[in-house]
């Protein structure tokens, strides 16, 4: 399988497959839904993205603050960075059978961080726990599709991750 | 220059309650938890690049994460572990702060 990614001075030159880029596509308007929910919301797909800051209950005023402060700016990042990807997707350029997009160093960890929140979002859903991979999945579980968009975002991910770590 | 003497009468030194002193100055931890999702070269990249760690120390305490369940990744005011966890969250890291007593 030829290589999914590659650097090239800052940035990192990317080649998937055209169902790849499809499936990226799909990715911001799911992940978009989510993040929009009120931070009210029990949903522990929202709850895992947007985290407490403090355990002691205690602290209840100083969460609450710390929220107040801070949910606007990180929900504005993630789908800044939502934007990002779709924008980078648009350019992608045939080359060798593969669709092609150059990434600069913002657009990488634009990338980055919509794969990671993808996965999280997802492994929350499906309740993933750290051996999963272990586990054969039935392809006649209603999860099947899903499961296996996590494995290959997970996959995804690891080899971004590897590239930029050099 | 001296110091002016501005009353006769024996000052009245408040002893500082030292104790006290020890508690207002005790930094904040932010801790990372483990959790099922987040790669661990992921998390050893996070840990780099917010806080400038070496890829030995970033690694060293993602396997604490790892190991553990926990560890704590950076300390400091309040303010500065409330911007921490912030930084942290972004990027999809569990992470929460305690005031150790």
């Amino acid at each position: 399988m030829p290589k999914r990614f590659k650097r090239r001075g800052d940035g990192v030159v990317v080649a998937l497959p055209a169902a790849e880029i499809e499936i990226l596509r799909s990715i911001p308007a799911q992940l978009g839904e989510v993040l929009s929910e009120s931070p009210d919301t029990d949903d522990p797909v929202f709850r895992r993205l947007f985290p407490t800051a403090y355990l002691d209950p205690t602290q209840e005023v100083a969460e609450r603050e710390w929220q107040d402060l801070v949910h606007p700016e990180l929900l504005r990042q993630r789908l800044a960075a939502l934007e990002l990807v779709t924008q980078t997707l648009e350019r992608g350029v045939e080359k060798r059978g593969s669709i092609e997009v150059v990434l600069t160093p913002e657009e990488v960890e634009a990338w980055l961080g919509v794969i990671n929140d993808a996965r999280l979002a997802l492994g929350t859903r499906l309740g993933v726990t750290e051996d999963l991979d272990e586990r054969e999945i039935d392809p006649s579980e209603p999860d099947a599709g899903a499961h296996t968009l996590y494995a290959w975002l997970t996959w995804m991910e690891g080899e971004l991750v590897e590239t930029l770590l050099g | 220059m001296k110091p002016a003497r501005l009353s006769v009468a024996p000052l009245e030194v408040e002893e500082p309650d030292l104790e006290e002193v020890v508690v207002t100055e005790r930094p904040w931890i932010v801790i990372v938890w483990n959790d099922p999702v987040n790669l661990m070269s992921y998390v050893v990249y996070v840990l780099q690049k917010l806080f400038g760690y070496s890829r030995q120390k970033a690694t060293r305490l993602m396997l604490q994460v790892h190991h553990e369940g926990k560890a704590a990744v950076s300390e400091g005011t309040r303010e500065k572990a409330e911007a921490d966890v912030a930084r942290l969250h972004a990027h999809g890291l569990w992470a929460t702060m305690e005031h150790p007593s």
